[in-house]
């Protein structure tokens, strides 16, 4: 079985590798028609290794395990890769949503197929890597090579709106790693080292106990990159416009996935080594609060399918860092699984999308209209990811926004509790103007002979839906199982 | 003055200079030179602080990996710019309000 164990971490360096090098070996035209089905495969085959290590790596009770490429780990000081629960319970987020947007993309994306399965691929392998590395500067050459790959996979069409998200998330980005990249030189010239081992509060107070200025500058700096990485209030503007200029199959990965590894897995890692300091997690708390209200408040006015359901990623954003920001156990086991209940909703939502884009050419919710009748499955989906978005039972969303609910109350921070309550309610609006808009009501004359989706649309709309419901009746099982394995 | 205080003042000035040329122009190379020498001073930085602590081996390895990073996200950004251009037939970035809401 350790074996196993430690042959798991190099599939997900080698899977999405091995698809690149694949994509340009054979030749195009020969791969034009196999080269989606291929991401398709990488992503499942990584969604498969994450569940197995998982559940071998919790029963060995190892707390992580330790591999290095072309190198021996065993030499002391020797740089190495890790996965543990946490990266691997991410991994398993990310060949989901890969594999929603694989489905997707097997319909939406006509041209550049090859282009789009090298791209997909290096995103997945940047967001692969973020989760193995173990020292901040190589989490922050993943980030690139994520951030990377998807502003060219907005910009890839160019297309008018395409071209101009781009710009406007590539140069948020790059503000965002200026600040990081100062953070880190700062970070560095005071500790000498950037592995997560050497860092830490008391590394950063030194013998007096008490901490540089600089070192909270650097803190700052690094909240306010992975800040921006993430689209939390105040730096959300160029979340909206990239995610909706994308092609659906993009903005699945974009607001199912890339927003959480880039920005709130760098809040994760921030909380894990700095938490000890209260005002890490009172600023992560505090960009919670201003993302869940921005977010969800912007999200009631629009009427453009995919500007309102980025806008809902952004107000989600801010209840992962909500859970993160209590630094308890409970918190971060919230967090996650809110990650991953907002993957499988916001996938379902964009499939949607994906549906409506293809079957109507228009997104506008204000053209639609009692599209109920004419495409039942796209409609149950859609209220499944409302009914989950919105936090009701026994729905998957209902479950992590109750363990993040309680871990902000035993953090102490009842008014912050209350506020995450109160707030939600503000999701359930903008989802029932959605859904009132374009399901129910009177139906536009124009739509008259629409039908329904069929192909891997269909069929990832109704896988995806059952993962909203089932994830949630199953939820108190998942709960027992954390438990067992000493998690929570 | 000391050298590393002579090279923390240029990098700060250098990143000012940066935010500054960003903010204050409509043009887009504008921007992304303003980007590029902002980038360009975080470089400095690491050196500095390889300097001040003596693993300037460790702070080497980060410039050099900086510096490609930081060459493929300007190519991105051109290439994205001059798409831009192509279709508006202007570099102003107040032309870039097709997405609002």
């Amino acid at each position: 079985m350790s074996s196993i164990l430690n042959g798991i971490p190099y599939v997900f360096v080698a899977a999405p590798l091995f698809a690149f090098i694949l994509n340009n070996a054979v030749p195009r035209e020969r791969m034009r028609s196999h080269a989606v089905a291929l991401s398709g495969g990488v992503a499942a085959l990584q969604l498969a290794a994450a569940i197995l290590g998982f559940a071998l790596l919790a029963a060995s009770g190892r707390g992580e395990v330790r591999f290095g490429l072309f190198w021996s780990v065993d030499a002391a000081g020797a740089a190495y890769l890790r996965v543990n629960l946490v990266s691997l319970f991410l991994l398993l987020c990310v060949g989901f949503v890969a594999l929603a947007s694989a489905l997707t993309a097997a319909k939406t994306i006509d041209d550049h197929r090859c282009s789009f399965a090298n791209l997909f691929m290096a995103l997945l392998l940047g967001m692969n890597g973020m989760l193995l590395a173990t020292d901040l500067f190589t989490l922050y050459v993943f980030l690139e090579i994520t951030g990377t790959a998807s502003f060219v996979l907005i910009a890839m069409y160019k297309s008018s709106k395409g071209l101009e998200g781009a710009f406007k998330y590539l140069t948020m980005s790059a503000l965002a790693t200026i600040m990081m990249l100062t953070g880190l030189a700062l970070l560095f010239m005071h500790t000498g080292s950037l592995a997560f081992a050497d860092l830490g509060a008391a590394a950063l107070s030194g013998a007096s106990g008490e901490m540089d200025i600089l070192c909270y500058g650097a803190l700052a700096l690094l909240i306010s990159g992975f800040a921006i990485k993430a689209g939390a209030a105040p730096f959300h503007s160029w979340l909206p416009d990239a995610h909706q200029s994308a092609d659906t199959a993009v903005s699945i990965l974009l607001s199912g996935i890339v927003i959480k590894i880039a920005g709130a897995y760098g809040f994760i890692v921030l909380v894990e080594l700095f938490g000890d300091l209260y005002a890490v997690r009172l600023s992560v708390a505090a960009l919670g609060v201003a993302t869940i209200a921005f977010g969800a408040l912007l999200a009631l006015v629009q009427t453009h399918f995919k500007r309102i359901a980025a806008y809902s990623s952004v107000s989600q954003v801010g209840y992962i860092l909500f859970g993160i920001a209590a630094g308890s156990p409970l918190g971060l086991v919230g967090a996650l699984l809110h990650v991953f209940s907002h993957a499988a909703f916001k996938s379902t939502l964009f499939s949607g999308a994906a549906a409506l884009h293809e079957q109507l050419g228009t997104l506008d919710i204000e053209q639609m209209g009692g599209l109920q009748k004419n495409m039942p499955v796209t409609g149950f989906a859609s209220v499944t990811s409302f009914l989950s978005a919105a936090g009701v039972p026994p729905f998957a969303g209902f479950w992590s926004k109750l363990l993040i609910l309680i871990s902000l109350w035993q953090a102490g921070w009842i008014g912050l509790s209350a506020a995450a309550l109160g707030l939600s309610i503000l999701t359930g609006a903008y989802f029932l103007r959605l859904q009132k808009k374009v399901f129910f009501g009177p139906r536009n004359p124009r739509w008259d002979d629409v039908k329904e989706i069929g192909g891997t649309i269909r069929a990832s709309q109704i896988v995806l839906s059952a993962v909203n419901l089932g994830a949630g009746l199953c939820f108190p099982l998942v709960l027992l199982y954390l438990q067992s394995i000493g998690l929570i | 003055m000391s050298m590393p205080t002579v090279v923390l003042i240029a990098g700060l000035v250098m990143i000012l200079a940066g935010c500054v040329g960003l903010i204050r122009t409509h043009h887009m190379l504008k921007i992304i030179i303003g980007l590029e020498v902002a980038m360009k001073a975080v470089t400095v930085f690491i050196i500095l602080g390889g300097f001040l602590n003596g693993r300037m081996a460790l702070a080497q390895a980060f410039v050099v990996t900086v510096i490609v990073v930081e060459v493929v996200t300007a190519v991105v950004l051109s290439g994205i710019a001059i798409s831009l251009y192509r279709k508006h037939g202007s570099m102003d970035i107040r032309n870039l309000r097709s997405l609002k809401g």
